[in-house]
């Protein structure tokens, strides 16, 4: 790969639009991998990227699950962080400005137990300079339905959106659990509540159990599961809810090569986002990206559209 | 922006089993090198992974930096599928390296160091004393058995006073390192306890008595922690610890901590 076959004038259209959102390529870095960006900086620069979803923000600032909260299992990670962040409002004030100046296009991921919450944080978030678009985790407790999670319930999940859409002007994107019988549902009422686009998959709701101690592995018992080990399933939900949406899809799950983003790509994803192998490797996004380009160049794509499979 | 750590490819010099099980990686690493401070971390994966399995890199502690040359040291001991790989790998062969991470002992307030090492635990010690080395202080090094002790000879040449304790009492002192902390400090009169400074590593049950003794007699005490970890640099938020100011995070608030900070329960 050359810095060059990455300029617009000799290679590859690269950009690609969510809604409003514009991105100068399709590579992204998933919510709860990248951190708030700037503790990536020294290795990589995030400029780059086609953008980056920060950390789930809550209005209040959450501490999180009890420890152990990572176990490694084939292929995979099993994680149980329980939304530890810094709230809204540090967030606004502490994180904000270093990536509004360093240039970095900011998606930032919410999340809330209400829709009321949902609500108050995407009017605290709009108009504030330096955030691209708002990326919706659905993927949590409605307290007041018991506790049913807004992503496994289609009124919920388009209550939701409605209510974040009406709220603020900023391009929607929402982020669809998989932990559904039919994730279709769930993509089809955030389209008709008005989502900009859709990204998929969250992790895989799992767990593992340590049989010396005769007891779940996990502080919180059940985590998520993310990396290369969920890749095909979520390879072949992002294939169904891309035909099942006019949308924008952007596809995340298992992400580590240049070659797992290209069948994202073809599978009808428009971007993607790399969570779990940034852990691993802090350029994983980067690497994919120039991979990308190398290979649209060797088989003549002209954009990232023309990468998907018509049928 | 000045760089603090980097992601590289790392050249291993040499690669010794010095106890059964444990290994002395001997590596060529400039960069990282010159930044490292005692009681940092890196990330690493053998060049022998191939693949996705094991997916994430090991935490290991650095060991000792000789920046004159730029190599570096890690001391490990072979547990699981990562540091199996570590084990196998010869002189010429490479690993991938994402380092220096994390806080490393604070040694402002150092005027007489006393070190606490059990077991493994003197992974991150070794580069602590040869960087004390020519302030008076101790170094207290334990193992179950003589034959497990690690590193003493490096150790001694620091010129701190080395004490040893093994359980079995088949070498130095018989019994815990703690017993042999706590003898040394009760010496001590209000005003010298002011100018020690304990820095420990090993289980969490020696730390955890390292520190209530320290506790007891107002010296001020480090540890270093170790937690399971997927990124080390505060990206996963995974590697949390209970302190009095609720989570911190062992790769990125550690993984050295002022003990009195830490909840001990
Ligand atoms: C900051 C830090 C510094 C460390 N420094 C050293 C060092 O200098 N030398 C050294 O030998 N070890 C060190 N460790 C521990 C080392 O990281 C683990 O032993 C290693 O990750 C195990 O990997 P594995 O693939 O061989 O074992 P796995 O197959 O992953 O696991 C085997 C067993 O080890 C346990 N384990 C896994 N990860 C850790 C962990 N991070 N800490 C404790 N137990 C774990 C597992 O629960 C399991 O029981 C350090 C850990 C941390 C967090
Ligand atoms: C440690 C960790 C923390 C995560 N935190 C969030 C989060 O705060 N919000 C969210 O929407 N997704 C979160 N995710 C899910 C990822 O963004 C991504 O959807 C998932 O990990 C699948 O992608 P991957 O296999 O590439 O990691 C997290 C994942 C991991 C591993
Ligand atoms: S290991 Fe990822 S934040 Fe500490």
């Amino acid at each position: 790969m050359t810095k060059e076959n990455l300029s617009k004038d000799n290679g590859p259209k690269l950009d690609v639009k969510i809604g409003g959102l514009r991105l100068k390529n399709p590579v992204m870095l998933a919510s709860g991998t990248c951190g708030y960006g700037e503790e990536l900086s020294d290795l990589i620069d995030l400029s780059a990227l086609g953008g980056i979803v920060v950390k789930g923000i809550s209005l209040e600032a959450r501490t999180g699950n009890k420890p152990p909260r990572l176990f490694e299992t084939p292929c995979g990670l099993l994680n149980a962080i329980g939304l530890e962040n810094v709230g809204v409002q540090s967030f606004l004030k502490e994180k904000l400005p270093w990536l509004k100046k360093n240039q970095v296009t900011t998606v930032v991921n919410i999340l809330g137990n209400s829709i009321d919450e949902y609500e108050q944080m995407a009017a605290l978030l709009d108009g504030q300079s330096g955030i691209d678009a708002i990326e919706v985790n659905i993927s949590c407790p409605n307290v007041k339905k018991g506790g049913v999670l807004f992503g496994t319930d289609p009124k919920a999940a388009f209550e939701v959106t409605r209510a974040v859409k009406r709220a603020c002007s900023l391009p929607v994107i929402v982020k669809l659990s998989p932990n559904v019988t039919d994730i279709c549902e769930i993509a089809i009422a955030a389209e008709e509540a008005g989502a900009d686009g859709v990204s998929l998959i969250n992790t895989l709701l799992a767990m593992a159990i340590d049989i010396e101690k005769r007891r779940p592995v996990l502080g919180n018992v059940f985590g998520g599961l993310s990396g290369p080990a969920i890749k095909p399933v979520a390879l072949r939900m992002v294939w169904q809810v891309s035909r099942a949406v006019s949308i924008p899809v952007v596809g995340i799950g298992g992400i580590t090569t240049y070659e797992d983003a290209i069948e994202f790509l073809m599978a009808g994803a428009s971007a993607i986002q790399v969570g779990t192998a940034t852990l691993v490797k802090p350029a994983a996004g980067l690497d994919i990206l120039h991979g990308l380009v190398d290979f649209m160049l060797q088989n003549n794509y002209q954009s990232i559209g023309e990468l998907k499979i018509q049928d | 922006m000045k760089k603090r750590h980097f992601d590289k490819t790392a050249r291993i010099i040499e690669n010794l089993e010095i106890r059964p099980n444990i290994f002395l990686m001997r590596l060529a690493c400039p960069d990282i090198c010159s930044y490292a401070q005692p009681g940092q971390f890196c990330m690493v994966k053998s060049g022998l992974v191939q693949g996705l399995d094991p997916l994430l890199r090991r935490p290991l502690s650095i060991h000792r930096c000789h920046r004159d040359t730029g190599e570096m040291e890690f001391l490990f001991r072979v547990v699981g599928r990562g540091t199996k790989a570590l084990s196998m790998q010869t002189s010429g062969q490479e690993v991938e390296l994402l380092g220096p991470l994390g806080k490393g002992f604070d040694l402002k307030p150092t005027q007489i160091p006393i070190i606490v090492g059990g077991g493994l635990g003197v992974a991150p010690l070794l580069f602590l004393a040869e960087t004390l080395s020519g302030k008076k202080g101790v170094a207290i090094l334990g193992a179950v058995t003589k034959g497990e002790l690690l590193r003493l000879e490096p150790f001694k040449k620091t010129g701190l006073e080395i004490l040893v304790a093994t359980e079995d009492g088949s070498f130095g002192n018989e019994g815990l390192v703690t017993s042999v902390l706590e003898r040394l400090l009760a010496k001590l009169d209000d005003r010298a306890a002011r100018d020690v400074a304990v820095f420990a590593c090993g289980p969490h049950p020696m730390l955890r008595a390292v520190f209530s003794i320290c506790n007891g007699y107002g010296v001020k005490c480090q540890v270093a922690l170790e937690t399971i970890m997927a990124c080390g640099s505060g990206l996963c938020l995974g590697c949390a610890v209970r302190s009095s100011g609720g989570y911190m995070h062992v790769c990125k608030d550690g993984p050295c901590f002022d003990a009195s900070r830490l909840l001990w329960e």
